[in-house]
């Protein structure tokens, strides 16, 4: 197989249903035309004795509860882009051929494989609601003969019993051109072709070689190739706008759908996702997901960006939304031994992902000091996948109970009896001290702008409880108890 | 008609051999390295288990507490996690390489903290997971559904996490464990070795499953 054609029947009206949860499962029909002369275009299959060419008002009797609605473009432009977006995993030189129809120049692809992602493709695009119809033939033609009868692949590899019983109407002849090939008897393309094409050619001018040629699958032409997409992205408006989450997940999923495939077809996975939700009032509200495991899996995505939209409070109704993709080549790397301890890896950086849309990607992940005696200075790491063995025993072991701070400082009034803290007075903290220990003295960062000192002491308070108190050019403040 | 005795020997029987695993002491049990709470809880945290640790008064050891799990969850190279409620663990106050098995979700609300925690007691890749509630308004927390603890016990349920929750004030219904820090530590404490200032905790069992185990057995 040289070619392959994807095309999607009835295109137009399973777009707008992928568009629409309110269709799913209903009778609908595509209508064009106003009033009168309104006229079905293409009907679902719930919508019995309802056929393309029926006036729209039989089709309301015939059918009763039949919805009628005219195409969206807009449905159909996305649904398209993630045809092409399918195209693109099979093989990069592809053809935009129609709305809802591809052509993917083949050769030199690894036949097997590409024949296993096309039924790949075709089951994922029925989970998604669109019945992909997958040909593959030698020339474009013969792959889009060979589509229009898939169910819903279809390799052809004996091209002349392919065509042999396949109607004349295939090869598009004209009616006049129809009416003299009936004439001979002529109805099927099996039966052209038996004829020889010189023969035909004389009897019927070069359109008649020509349609020969067409009835044979062996009329051939250059694709006009399209670009894969270099932006992986989506944005929608929402007409009226939307207050609850249900609409704008069902969108996220399509929209995620198409830029998963984009993504996969260019090689690349996704190691960020920004979600801007645009609001009525005409302001945003904007969020960016790291993924700690970048991937494709739009299952993934959803579940992250579900977490942060369940504590999502806005103040206007949301217009529209933006969804963006950073793409990041797929993360490759040697498997050691010993290299992981984790039993679930994938259920572990989602659901690190899950927490960082609900409490922000700076608030989650391991802990680890920061090179200098600054008080509370750490950064956040992505965790480790394997837990390494303890290292030696330090030199200095800790002392005392564990500080556990107060973020941020309380702060508090201390009066000194000798230099020491004697008594606290504050909002949330004071009383007697009993007893204290200090000052420790420390400073840092004198050689550049955002030098800090500080004087630390520990103090037990007769009420109970040991806190660390601070001195700082701020004043004096509670850093934590000593707990 | 059989005595008392004998039919409440016979349920006890017929209950161990419905549910064994509510009759037998867990075999991944985690170790908190703190004599007193492995003494109440027979060996450490019960792993499936929810266990609350309330502290009862200021300075009583909980964060000390969470710096031995932190230890003990190294040496066996386990994974914790600490769903910090009030954004309350100090990084600096523990060894640098304690750290490392650690997942620290810094919330600011009680409602992230019950999020990120049901979701990490599901995870499977954690041998303990802390949610640490202490900081935290009472007021909410006292607002928060009973049905919202039960959803977390069912998770940790037949699962290997133990889930270690630390309150100010008896919180959470029905939970199998509960011990109460009731002993303030001293200024005396901050100059002992963090060890020895682990065995000098103070802990009254308000509830133990334990006890309950050998109830149910009779």
């Amino acid at each position: 197989m040289n070619f392959a054609v994807l095309v999607v029947p009835d295109f137009a009206l399973h777009a707008l249903r992928r568009s629409d949860p309110s269709l799913c499962g209903r009778p609908v029909a595509l209508v064009a035309g106003e009033g009168r002369r309104a006229r079905v275009t293409q009907a679902s299959p719930e919508a019995r004795a309802v056929a393309p060419g029926l006036a729209a008002t039989l089709a309301m009797s015939r059918c009763p509860g039949i919805i009628l609605r005219p195409r969206d473009p807009g449905a159909e432009a996305e649904a398209h882009r993630l045809l092409v977006a399918a195209a693109f995993t099979l093989c990069p030189r592809v053809e935009s051929t129609a709305s809802g129809c591809c052509t993917v120049d083949l050769r030199g692809a690894d036949a097997s494989r590409t024949e296993a992602l096309m039924r790949l493709r075709v089951a994922e695009f029925a989970g998604v609601g669109l019945p992909l119809r997958v040909g593959a033939g030698a020339t474009p033609l013969l792959a889009s003969y060979a589509a229009r009868r898939a169910e819903p692949v279809l390799v052809v590899s004996d091209t002349r019993g392919f065509l042999a019983p396949l109607p004349l109407a295939f090869a598009e002849p004209t009616p006049a051109q129809e009416g003299i090939l009936r004439g001979w008897g002529i109805a099927t393309l099996g039966a052209l072709t038996a004829l020889p094409k010189a023969e035909v050619g004389r009897r019927l001018g070069a359109d008649g070689a020509l349609l020969w040629e067409r009835a044979a699958g062996e009329a051939t032409r250059v694709l006009r190739h399209v670009e894969p997409a270099r932006s992986f992205a989506a944005e929608w408006a929402y007409e009226p706008p939307v207050e609850s989450t249900e609409p704008l997940l069902f969108k996220l999923r399509r929209y995620a759908e198409r830029i998963a495939l984009e993504l996969r077809g260019a090689g690349f996975v996704a190691e960020k996702l920004s979600l801007t939700l645009l609001l009525e009032d005409e302001t945003d509200h904007r969020r960016e997901f790291r993924l700690p495991e970048p991937g494709a899996d739009v299952d993934g995505w959803l579940r992250v960006l579900n977490s942060h939209l369940e504590g999502v409070r806005t103040d206007a109704r949301v217009a529209g939304v933006r969804l963006v993709a950073a793409p990041a080549r797929p993360p490759e790397r040697q498997e050691g031994l010993f290299d992981t301890g984790l039993r679930d890896p994938a259920s572990f950086w989602e659901n690190i992902a899950r927490i960082a849309a609900i409490v922000g990607d700076d608030r989650v992940g391991t802990p680890a000091c920061a090179d200098t005696h600054r008080p509370d200075a750490f950064t956040m790491e992505r965790p480790a996948e394997a837990v390494a063995p303890a290292l030696r025993a330090p030199v200095h072991p800790e002392y005392g109970p564990t500080l556990r701070r107060f973020r941020p400082p309380w702060p508090v009034r201390v009066a000194c009896d000798a230099g020491a803290p004697a008594r606290l007075e504050g909002g949330r903290l004071g009383g007697e001290v009993r007893a204290a220990l200090g000052p420790w003295i420390s400073s840092g960062g004198w050689w550049r702008p955002g030098a800090w000192a500080a004087e630390t002491w520990q103090v037990e308070l007769a009420a109970g409880g040991v806190y660390q108190l601070a001195r700082t050019a701020d004043g004096w403040c509670v850093e934590g108890m000593l707990d | 008609m059989p005595a008392p005795s004998q039919t409440v020997s016979a349920l006890r029987s017929l209950l161990a051999a419905r549910f064994p695993e509510r009759s037998r002491r867990a075999s991944g049990d985690v170790p908190a390295l703190v004599r007193a709470i492995d003494d109440a809880l027979g060996g450490g945290l019960p792993a499936g288990r929810l266990t609350e640790l309330v502290s009862a008064v200021p300075s009583g050891g909980g964060q000390t507490v969470l710096a031995s799990l932190l230890a003990a969850t190294q040496a066996a190279r386990q994974r914790i996690a600490l769903v910090d409620g009030s954004d309350a663990f100090a990084p600096g106050a523990v060894p640098g390489d304690m750290l490392r098995h650690l997942v620290w979700v810094r919330c600011r609300a009680p409602g992230e903290a019950f999020a990120a925690a049901d979701i990490l007691v599901r995870d499977g890749n954690y041998a303990v997971v802390v949610l640490d509630l202490r900081g935290c308004a009472e007021r909410a927390l006292r607002r928060t559904p009973a049905s919202l603890w039960y959803r977390l016990q069912r998770a940790a349920e037949g699962g290997s996490v133990a889930v270690l929750v630390q309150t100010q004030s008896p919180l959470v219904p029905a939970v199998p464990s509960r011990l109460v820090l009731d002993r303030a530590m001293s200024l005396a404490d901050a100059a002992a070795e963090r060890g020895d200032v682990a065995g000098r905790i103070g802990v009254r069992t308000e509830r133990s499953h334990l006890q309950a185990a050998e109830e149910l057995a009779g």
